[in-house]
């Protein structure tokens, strides 16, 4: 049994194109508390969303292990996985990830449906979240509607809305502007008053130090602290 | 439910593709099974009623029933050109009884050597309102001139070949067989097993016969059974039974019902693999529909899945969205179908001039569960490939 919510272990990927193997992260080890607010940093193509990605399950790594809550994740059977990423996880993707064709409100309500199945629930945290994101008045509207802020702020509420205890964004300012970023880091700091979270945050850099209570450094796919 | 009609509605470009692709195949190949249903039916009509029948006989040389010696000085009973003897009723009987035999009849042939028409002359005695007598001997239709075989006495038709070697017409009074008969009507039988010169009625030809042949009586009174089967794939079976119980019995047909029960196998086998041909067909469009559409569709799942939608829901849902296209797709084109060819047969409309358009409910029946099956077997291929992929690999590979 680890103390660690997240612990990985000897953790590696490995991709393969045109014949030639290309090393995108090494043998990363790494270990994470409750609560813990942590900036994984470095420059674009550094494998930040890939060691993310095998951090909550959603790609498989090459070697090594994951585990959060000591359940070893790259091996739990899908319906488990599921249930991790429904109740435990919220992802907040660099590139939003919402679906074109679905309004803000359906959105956000895809995420709550594996969890939740009172739809006047849903319904009353969705609105609740978008009022306080501004964004009430937009809940018809499909993204393609909304600026590049304004879809990040989606994305967000989206994970916050399943209140998982463990958040991993990955870029979450990077594609915004000034304001709106000190926005999404506020709405974040304020997370972490109201309740315990562990924030897993991907950056290249937009991010000050301060905000985190560990910062990591993903270089040529190896990760010092 | 909700999330269904939201995925149909919100890729209603997607989905009415789809549909409309279901639509089109099922229309298409309800317009060919309902021509394939008649093509077949009609053709097979035809066919079956080809070579269904055949005389039976015993040759003269073969002690079985003999009786007495039906033969005169110059005349005979005869069958295909060979002599035979007298048969009794049983025989029809018999044979009638035989699984497969529509209708036997009894038939009395015989020459005589008329000095007259320096030649034999041959003399059938028929029952006419028999279908075997009308396949094997002649039938009214045959008739070109004058009138049919009556059961007045002396009366005869002549077969037309018969009538212009010798001059004859409708009315002449023919001094034949020891007697006067007069020549009702001619006629043109074709190629037919027991074809004689002259036909009257077999009760007439007993008469006429009565001095000729030395042992008429009840019973003994015919010398080949006329025999017409049910069916042409029906003709070998009887035969192979009839050989079997009447071992002495000769059988003589012109075999037409060899190549027309081949035809019908061939009908039929084409019939059948159209249909397995039409399947496949719908499975590998109804596949490549739902690939297409996993394809366009796979970042979402990723998305989904990554938000916690477990495999199984994803597969419902996949499951569920392919069956209510092709069922929707294919419950148009029945119907679209259905209008079409009641519009045709409505206008009396035949393909070619024969080929009527028949709906069936079987086939529309057929259609929308080919159709469901085909979606729901299309969507297997989906399914393995979303239980396989991790979410991030779906969502990164098709960014």
């Amino acid at each position: 049994m680890s103390d660690f919510q997240i612990e990985c272990i000897s953790l590696s990927k490995h991709y393969t194109s045109k014949n030639q193997t290309i090393i995108a992260l090494d043998d990363i080890n790494m270990g994470l508390n409750k609560n813990d607010t942590v900036l994984i940093k470095g420059r674009s193509g550094a494998g930040k969303t890939t060691f993310l990605n095998m951090m909550c399950g959603l790609i498989k790594p090459t070697n090594g292990k994951v585990y959060i809550d000591n359940d070893l994740i790259n091996e739990l059977p899908d319906e488990s996985l599921s249930k991790l990423l429904a109740f435990k996880i919220g992802i907040i993707f660099q590139s939003f990830n919402l679906l074109p064709t679905y309004t803000v409100f359906e959105n956000i309500e895809i995420a709550l449906v594996p969890k939740m199945s009172d739809k006047s629930d849903i319904k009353e945290k969705i609105m609740l979240l978008l009022d306080q994101f501004n964004l009430k008045n937009k809940a018809q509207l499909l993204p393609s509607e909304l600026s590049v802020g304004q879809q990040q702020k989606v994305a967000i509420i989206r994970t916050l809305a399943k209140e998982p205890s463990i958040i991993f964004a990955d870029e979450p300012t990077g594609s915004v502007d000034d304001q709106t970023a000190k926005e999404i880091l506020e709405c974040l700091t304020n997370l972490k008053k109201k309740r315990q979270v562990t924030l897993v945050i991907a950056t290249h850099g937009n991010i000050p130090d301060n905000f985190a209570d560990k910062i990591f450094i993903l270089d040529n796919g190896r990760l010092t602290s | 439910m909700n999330y269904l009609i939201k995925e149909l509605r919100s890729h209603s470009g997607r989905t009415i593709a789809s549909i409309t692709g279901y639509g089109i195949a099922a229309l298409f190949l309800l317009l060919v099974l309902s021509l394939t249903v008649t093509n077949e039916e009609s053709s097979t009509q035809i066919l079956k009623g080809t070579g269904t029948h055949f005389i039976a006989y015993v040759p003269s040389n073969i002690s079985c029933c003999v009786s007495c010696d039906p033969e005169s000085s110059n005349g005979s009973l005869f069958a295909e050109g060979v002599n035979t003897i007298m048969l009794t009723d049983d025989v029809v009987d018999s044979i009638k009884k035989i699984r497969g035999v529509r209708d036997a009849s009894p038939y009395l042939l015989y020459k005589l050597y008329e000095p007259e028409f320096n030649g034999d002359v041959s003399l059938g005695g028929i029952e006419i309102n028999s279908i075997a007598t009308q396949n094997n001997v002649c039938a009214a239709t045959n008739l070109i001139s004058g009138k049919y075989i009556s059961e007045k006495p002396d009366e005869v038709v002549a077969e037309e070949s018969f009538a212009s070697a010798h001059n004859l017409s409708v009315g002449d009074t023919l001094k034949i067989y020891g007697g006067k008969l007069l020549l009702a009507g001619i006629v043109n039988s074709g190629i037919k097993p027991g074809k004689a010169d002259l036909y009257a009625t077999i009760d007439n030809v007993r008469r006429i016969l009565k001095d000729k042949l030395k042992c008429v009586s009840p019973g003994f009174d015919m010398n080949i059974v006329l025999v017409e089967v049910t069916d042409a794939r029906m003709q070998n079976q009887v035969l192979l039974q009839l050989k079997e119980k009447m071992k002495y019995l000769s059988v003589s047909s012109y075999n037409c019902y060899q190549p027309a029960n081949d035809v019908m196998k061939i009908t039929e086998k084409t019939s059948l693999l159209l249909s397995v041909l039409i399947f496949f067909f719908l499975i590998i469009f109804s596949a490549k529909t739902q690939l297409t559409s996993l394809v366009e569709r796979y970042r979402e799942i990723g998305i989904l899945k990554s938000l916690g939608w477990s495999n199984s829901k994803l597969t419902w849902q996949i499951l569920d969205l392919s069956a209510i296209q092709a069922l929707a797709g294919a419950s148009i084109g029945v119907l679209i179908g259905f209008l079409i060819i009641l519009l045709i047969n409505g206008h009396n409309i035949r393909l070619f001039g024969l080929l009527e358009f028949r709906f069936q409910y079987t086939t529309a029946l057929i259609l929308l569960v080919l159709s469901l099956t085909g979606g729901l077997i299309a969507g297997i291929f989906p399914i393995i490939k979303l239980h396989r992929t991790k979410a991030g690999e779906m969502i990164n590979n098709f960014m």
